[in-house]
């Protein structure tokens, strides 16, 4: 019998077709893919006993104590330390996953360390005397950023860069009297009480409201000569002629060079005792800056009963996770939001306001709005508005969040001692903003990206720095941040590789000294951002987290908690050895609450005027999430579900014309950049929600402007 | 169409589907052979033995596993019987101190997180409801795993093969799945996977 190619094809086509009603087909494509998650280079976790080892998380803020489970030296899993007197033994999701971290495809494994120590040492040199040498510290008051100060301190026209230079300031309002109407922006210094030494004020008239004529006193502090040796450039009204019984004080602080020491434009209302009854001077927060690094503000949200939070994220990543969860069942939330945020969705009441109108609502409740003004711009029912005001005028004390229109009540926010440090190391340069700089100044700039932190559009920076061959550095572990910008790029170790300190959360009302000690080793060429800083100004090296563990040992305050035993024990009860021990075997130390810790409030950021350009644009801008790295290894919950929006997506309503998936740009006054679209339905119309990736951060902060277009 | 024109095209959709049913599932796993021929059953028996002596929990709660050749030791330092297979147990494992190289029939992926102590402590699962008979078993068969993805033919198995009979045990994730839906503890993927 002769076979034929049509049978033979006919042979074929039954295969072809009873193949498919097999499971072949379809485990071969299972299997495959399982075989895909096998691939060379993704890390498989060690067999064997396990040991349990203590550490901090790094990734936020927070610090929240880790216990890690391991096999030999390889972390296989990470949980919270039960019993933990902050953290409460939780652990947020990117915590969980932070061994996974070492694993970033993106990471800078090598760079060329000794071309930019050479670039930096040849900047220095030729640094003129209108240029500076900066160091930009992305998660400032870590005992790094004090070594960064100290070298820059050490560095002719040195300087030491955050990018948040609007934290809260230290102010006693608990006992200010309220002035008559037309005194409206006043604070009564005669009343004030007794500040502790570190609480400083800055003082700005440049909003309040001249009660008379002829009853004031200017203080131009652009004149101000340094007037004793711990306040330089500040203004001591203990100086200050004594004002007659009309006499009121204005100083103008918003023109006040920063000075050298880290109590620069400040006020000293410590040393104002010599005023009459009726001496006054007026205090705006609104143009407030920090002026000391050792009063700063915390929140205690155990005392609130109510918390109206004007879109602040409170429950997704806003301070430290276990303690929000801890004292949530004692207040009542509510809040007031654009977009139904994972907070707003577990708020008690959530209010649906138009975006960047909260600064509207914030007016309205406090009176210098009317409700219907401030219902028309928060599209609110003036009866809401309404209801909120009495809610929170009979369920106090109440913690506002957000603004600093609204006062909080009660303690709700006080001050906060500062972790201490040892005596030599305040010399050192003070903590600038990129704004006092002049642009074209900045000769040399060196980045330390190696912790999440805040983040300064490439902008601002850029436009800082010398036109002729600016030196650039960035201490970073992925070239997707300012690695994009600069010449050089130093590979850093990334948590759990780094030994480094974590500085007190918002919500932690003592203050605290946490070391995260490395789980693993960093790879052969990485740098330690510390040492390269130090070496560029000359500075010794030293143990500099040691020697601030005996500077706190000194103090003989507060309890060490011990993770191992969750135990707590006095500090005056150890041994400084132990001390040390203990912080690197996971250990906490909690200063003693502070009985005196004055009231106090947040300054807010003042809103810069937008140009029509940008009013132009149809949609705002609403940050999904803080700048944290995630695990590159749980991929169905973050780069693949969008859960969180992964990096340079932006979602969009179904009612926006462009479909999900669409490859597009989003532009913005900045720039513009592409973006890969998400349709979600919880995105009101008129609002663009994006990931706070680099790349979208140098285009747009929250509440900007932007447009979304196919590309 | 005549149907003997249909013949060839019936005759590959014949031997596609035995090849699929029949053949597919037995390609696709590789076997290797246990390094000892060990019974459960005697050691049940005649040592009287319980999962739990050798099977242990540490003192930090975590699982043991397969006990180490130094548990075995303290029982066959020398040879207990004259069998083939524990002559070669003693040879090649117990005097040089040697440990077997087994191969973990209900061995997870390294996707999986599985807690021995929360099932067996707390939701007192017996061992049986997990690994079956294997605790009577007089010998151990051979090790099966999936050419492809490597995965034990105990925890990934071709079901279809198997349609219609009772399962002996179950440690795939469906088994899982099933026994935690069951009993209303089915709450999300990062409850089991990593």
């Amino acid at each position: 019998m002769k076979t034929t190619r049509r049978e033979i094809m006919m042979f074929a086509g039954g295969s072809a077709v009873g193949v498919l009603f097999t499971p072949a087909p379809w485990r071969l494509i299972t299997d495959t893919a399982l075989w895909s998650e096998n691939w060379p280079g993704i890390p498989v976790p060690a067999r064997g006993e396990i040991r349990a080892r203590y550490t901090n998380c790094s990734l936020c803020p927070a610090g929240c104590a880790v216990r890690a489970r391991c096999v030999g030296d390889q972390p296989v899993a990470l949980a919270g330390v039960a019993g933990h007197p902050l953290s409460h033994g939780a652990l947020c999701p990117f915590g969980l996953a932070g061994h996974h971290l070492p694993y970033l495809p993106s990471r800078v494994k090598q760079g060329p360390v000794k071309e930019a120590a050479a670039a930096v040492a040849d900047g220095i040199a030729k640094c003129g005397p209108a240029e500076y040498i900066v160091t930009l510290d992305l998660r400032p008051a870590r005992t790094a950023s004090w070594t960064y100060r100290r070298a820059m301190a050490a560095i002719k026209n040195g300087r030491y860069v955050t990018p948040s230079y609007d934290p809260p300031v230290a102010v006693d309002f608990a006992k200010a009297r309220t002035p008559s109407s037309d005194r409206s922006a006043a604070v009564d210094l005669a009343k004030a009480p007794t500040h502790p030494s570190d609480a400083w004020m800055a003082a700005d008239l440049t909003r309040a409201r001249t009660p008379s004529s002829d009853a004031w006193m200017a203080v131009d502090l652009t004149r101000a000569r340094t007037p004793s040796s711990d306040g330089s450039a500040a203004v001591h009204l203990a100086k200050a002629p004594t004002p007659s019984s009309n006499a009121w004080m204005a100083a103008d602080l918003t023109k006040a060079r920063t000075p050298s020491s880290d109590r620069s434009a400040a006020v000293d209302l410590a040393k104002a005792p010599a005023h009459s009854s009726d001496a006054w001077v007026a205090v705006d927060l609104a143009r407030a800056r920090t002026p000391s690094s050792d009063a700063s503000v915390a929140v205690d949200l155990t005392k609130a009963r109510t918390v109206l939070s004007l879109g602040v994220a409170l429950l997704d990543g806003w301070g430290t996770p276990g303690n929000v969860i801890a004292a949530r069942p004692g207040f009542r939330l509510i809040q007031a939001e654009a977009v139904e945020s994972r907070t707003a969705s577990m708020a008690d009441w959530w209010l649906r306001i138009r975006p960047g109108s909260e600064d509207a609502l914030a007016q309205g409740l406090a009176g210098t709005l009317t409700r219907a003004a401030a219902a028309e711009a928060t599209g609110l029912a003036e009866s809401e508005i309404a209801a909120l005001a009495a809610e929170l005028k009979d369920n106090g004390p109440v913690l506002v969040l957000g603004s600093s229109r609204l006062e909080s009540t009660g303690r709700t926010i006080v001050t906060r001692r500062e972790t201490p440090v040892p005596a030599e190391w305040r010399k050192a340069a003070p903590v600038t903003g990129l704004a006092s700089l002049p642009d074209g100044s900045i000769r040399v700039l060196i980045i330390d990206e190696s912790t999440p932190g805040a983040y300064l559009p490439w902008k601002a920076i850029e436009k800082k720095l010398v036109a002729d061959n600016p030196v650039v550095v960035a201490l970073a572990w992925s070239r997707e941040g300012y690695g994009r910008h600069a010449q050089y790029v130093l590979p850093v170790g990334v948590y759990p590789e780094v030994a480094g300190d974590i500085p007190p959360a918002i919500d932690s009302v003592a203050a605290t000294f946490r070391i995260s000690t490395p789980l693993v080793a960093a790879p052969g060429g990485c740098v330690k951002p510390e040492e390269f800083i130090a070496g560029a100004a000359g500075l010794p090296l030293t143990d500099t987290l040691h020697e601030r563990a005996d500077a706190i040992h000194k103090t003989g305050r507060g309890t060490l908690f011990t993770y191992a035993d969750a135990k707590s024990a006095a500090l005056k009860d150890i041994s400084a050895e132990d001390f040390w021990k203990a912080l690197n075997a996971g250990g906490c130390w909690i200063d003693t609450p502070d009985d005196k810790a004055a009231v106090a409030r947040l300054a807010p950021t003042v809103a810069q005027p937008r140009s029509s350009e940008e009013s132009e644009l149809p949609l705002a801008v609403v940050l999904s999430q803080e700048l944290t790295p995630a695990s590159p290894i749980l991929s169905k919950l973050y780069q693949e579900s969008n859960l969180r929006l992964g990096p340079n997506r932006v979602a969009l309503p179904p009612s926006s014309g462009l479909e999900d998936g669409t490859q597009a740009t989003l532009q913005t006054v900045l720039g513009k950049c592409a973006v890969q679209v998400t349709l979600d339905a919880g995105v009101p119309a008129g609002l663009v929600r994006v990931s706070a990736s680099p790349a979208i951060l140098d285009l747009c902060a929250d509440g900007a402007r932007a447009k979304v277009v196919r590309a | 169409m005549t149907l003997r024109g249909k013949i060839p095209f019936l005759a590959g959709l014949a031997v596609a589907l035995g090849a699929g049913w029949v053949g597919f599932p037995h390609a696709i796993y590789r076997s290797r052979p246990q390094p000892v021929d060990f019974s459960h059953k005697v050691h049940a028996d005649k040592a009287g033995t319980k999962c739990e002596d050798c099977h242990s929990f540490r003192e930090d709660g975590t699982f043991a596993g397969l006990p180490t050749v130094d548990k075995c030791a303290g029982c066959h330092a020398a040879p207990m019987g004259a069998t083939v297979a524990e002559k070669n147990f003693i040879d090649q494992y117990v005097t040089p101190n040697r440990e077997p190289r087994w191969a973990v029939y209900a061995r997870q992926p390294t996707n999986v997180s599985f807690s021995h102590i929360a099932h067996v402590k707390r939701a007192n699962l017996t061992c049986e409801s997990c690994h079956g008979d294997t605790g009577s078993s007089s010998t151990l068969r051979p090790y099966q795993a999936d050419r492809i993805s490597g995965y034990s033919r105990d925890i990934w198995k071709v079901q279809t093969t198997q349609a219609g009979k009772p399962m002996a045990h179950g440690m795939k994730m469906a088994d899982c799945v099933e026994c935690h839906r069951r009993k209303g503890l089915e709450h999300s993927c990062l409850d089991c996977h990593k």
